[in-house]
């Protein structure tokens, strides 16, 4: 077999025929244009030759490889028409079909059977578990490891208080989820709970290299009433970025830059730990499925109803002049300063008053009515940026920094 | 997917601790560490134990016979009674496996919703082996004196009779739709072997074009020679693949 295909081939190679193509090869290969008496095999090429002489004679090199363009037959536009012919069907059938309604009406309360029903209990495959969730762990069916919702529950609980007191005590919290199809619960969670949200990638940095990472962030100063306060553009201006109070993470395996940072500056966080998450990433765990995106939607929205709660509670206790915040120390240090230098002015303003007065009267007793004038306008404009930094140092009106914007990537 | 180092931390859980020392011992003797927003909230709830290996809940039965503990700190697996009624029933009937079933539940208690002593069918669920095996669970923990077998004998019964009964109902909404003037397409199979023998016909256009190739390239070598000199070889293999395709495919012999 193999010795009669070795002859097939061999054969074959040692009885190549000749070049079959080689009056075209020749032809394309030569350049001149003359009327050479080159051989040509291409009839029609001859025949033109011999009937126009006088025409300027094709090069044969073209006249070979240029092949006739083949003409499409135009067809009518009908876009229009069809078009037209969609919108009334469309209008046609529109009472046609079935009519689809909303049927998920969740309830207030998270049961342990919602939990299920949203798939929190499914952890991982029992050989990839990491021994540290043992604790959260009820059993192991078809070879993944079951999670105990009573645990879930309890966290979710622990976690959900966390997040409330933070609000009510005017902290910043930063909701993260990473993996596609978060956007939603991350930013539901955010806008309830008047919180950031990142669902792009943590820029490694932000925390810790946050003066590279994220100048200029605009960022505005607000009393308790969340009602922006003037006056502090100086400050704004020399400020370095906020960090936030707690940040919420339902991916720590991707986010673990992030929870590092976090732990770096010391930042409470919450994250969602499947049993093959390491739990220590995170101040406070929540045993759940993290690739159910049910079950992230319901922990996400428990959570940012905490948070909703919470600002609602800071909200009330503002109104009734209770404050739940100290002012940041760096807001407070601006304040002294422009105080002292408020006092320094006006005891400047003072000297130069009563050195005018003297002269004044050393001079006549015709200028002191001006003098007075000066300096009345002088102490009105004293009083108002007193007024100003009274305000703003006041108890009841106490500023507060709060991030306008959020990150854009 | 990006995963972190597999190790563990110690900072997170000590945050209150850290902030704790760093605003008793400064470390710039002028500036103060103010004490974070999070700092009371985090002394009032603090975060839960972790780190330490519980005994694990336990679902089946020590063995007194055990002389040393085995896997005593790892998870024990979940084993249920209708497990095995399922495996029989899924077992005695595959097919009911490929039917689609909706898994997908509202709030988790669709379960409470359903009263095994009326019957196989229950509100908002269709006919499957999960009634069968409810069913059966229901008569053995609540019929006195039955044994698995017989409530699974009566229960199989119960559940062919309703089977048949959508069977006839399905046939019947068929027909009636026929004569009304509906259509329905080509079946799974009809579309499957229809598809299957667009692939033969690939394969014999295919095949025709190898044969013409390696015939073509038989007389390109060997055009010199005499017909009677031919070697076998070639021919061999371009008979064996006619053969194949004449098979197959019914052409007539060249």
């Amino acid at each position: 077999m193999i010795i009669r295909e070795f002859g097939l081939r061999q054969g074959r190679n040692a009885l190549a025929a000749p070049l079959r193509r080689g009056q075209q090869c020749l032809r394309a290969l030569s350049t001149e244009t003359s009327g050479t008496p080159v051989a040509t095999a291409d009839p029609a090429v001859e025949a033109a030759l011999q009937t126009n002489p006088e025409n300027p004679t094709v090069p044969s090199l073209f006249a070979r490889t240029a092949k006739p363009t083949r003409r499409r037959p135009v067809a009518p536009d009908t876009t229009k028409a069809d078009w037209e012919t969609a919108q009334q069907m469309r209008h046609n059938l529109r009472n046609v079909g079935a009519q689809v309604e909303h049927r998920y009406s969740p309830s207030d309360d998270v049961t342990l059977e919602l939990l299920m029903a949203s798939q929190a209990h499914m952890g991982h495959h029992a050989s990839v578990w990491n021994p540290a969730n043992a604790r959260y762990i009820y059993g192991i069916r078809q070879g993944i490891h079951i999670i105990s919702l009573e645990q879930t529950a309890a966290h979710l609980r622990r976690a959900a208080r966390v997040v409330e007191e933070v609000a009510y005590h005017g902290g910043l919290i930063l909701f993260v989820g990473t993996r596609p199809g978060q956007t939603q619960i991350v930013t539901q969670a955010a806008r309830l709970a008047k919180a950031c949200h990142l669902f792009t990638k943590w820029t490694p940095g932000t925390i810790t290299n946050s003066d590279k990472i994220l100048p200029g962030i605009p960022v505005e100063i607000v009393n308790e009433h969340d009602q922006p306060i003037g006056g502090f553009n100086q400050h704004l201006m020399d400020r370095r970025a906020l960090v936030p109070d707690l940040v919420v993470c339902l991916n720590p395996l991707e986010n673990f830059t992030m929870l590092r940072e976090c732990s770096q500056a010391n930042v409470p966080t919450i994250g969602i730990v499947d049993t093959n998450t390491e739990p220590t990433w995170v101040t406070y765990a929540i045993p759940a499925n993290d690739d159910s995106l049910r079950c992230l939607a319901v922990i996400g929205s428990v959570l940012g109803r905490a948070g909703e709660a919470g600002q609602k509670r800071r909200m009330e206790d503002a109104k009734n002049g209770k404050v739940t915040w100290d002012t940041p120390s760096e807001i407070k240090q601006f304040m002294e300063i422009q105080q002292k230098r408020a006092r320094w002015a006006k005891r400047a303003a003072d000297e130069e008053a009563a050195a005018s007065d003297t002269s004044g009267g050393l001079n006549g007793n015709s200028s002191g009515g001006g003098a007075t004038k000066d300096s009345e306008v002088f102490d009105e404009s004293m009083q108002e940026l007193q007024m100003e930094v009274d305000a703003a140092n006041a108890d009841d009106v106490s500023p507060q920094l709060r991030k306008m914007a959020r990150r854009t990537d | 997917m990006v995963r972190g180092p597999a190790q563990r931390q110690v900072r997170p859980a000590r945050v209150y601790q850290t902030v704790t020392t760093l605003m008793e011992h400064r470390i710039k003797p002028r500036l103060a560490v103010q004490q974070p927003v999070w700092y009371k909230v985090v002394e009032s709830i603090p975060p839960s134990e972790i780190l330490t290996r519980p005994f694990p809940p336990q679902h089946r039965q020590p063995n007194p016979r055990a002389r040393k503990a085995s896997r005593l700190f790892q998870p024990q697996k979940l084993v249920y009674k209708e497990d095995e009624l399922r495996k029989k029933f899924y077992t005695d009937h595959p097919w009911e496996l490929a039917r689609p079933r909706m898994i997908i539940e509202m709030d988790g208690k669709d379960a409470l919703r359903c009263d095994w002593s009326k019957g196989l069918r229950q509100p908002g669920m269709p006919l499957s082996g999960e009634c069968v095996v409810q069913r059966q669970m229901y008569l053995m923990e609540n019929v006195p004196g039955i044994t698995e077998d017989t409530a699974y004998d009566q229960v199989r019964k119960e559940f062919y009779k309703l089977r048949q009964e959508e069977e006839i109902e399905r046939r019947i909404a068929q027909e009636e739709a026929r004569m009304v003037g509906a259509y329905f397409g080509q079946t799974f199979n009809q579309v499957g072997m229809k598809l299957e023998d667009q692939q033969f016909e690939r394969w014999k256009r295919w095949a025709t074009r190898e044969i013409e190739k390696i015939q073509g390239e038989q007389t390109a070598a060997y055009s010199s020679f005499d017909a009677s000199e031919d070697p076998e070889a070639a021919d061999l293999d371009v008979d064996s693949l006619r053969e194949d395709l004449e098979s197959t495919a019914n052409i007539p012999p060249a």
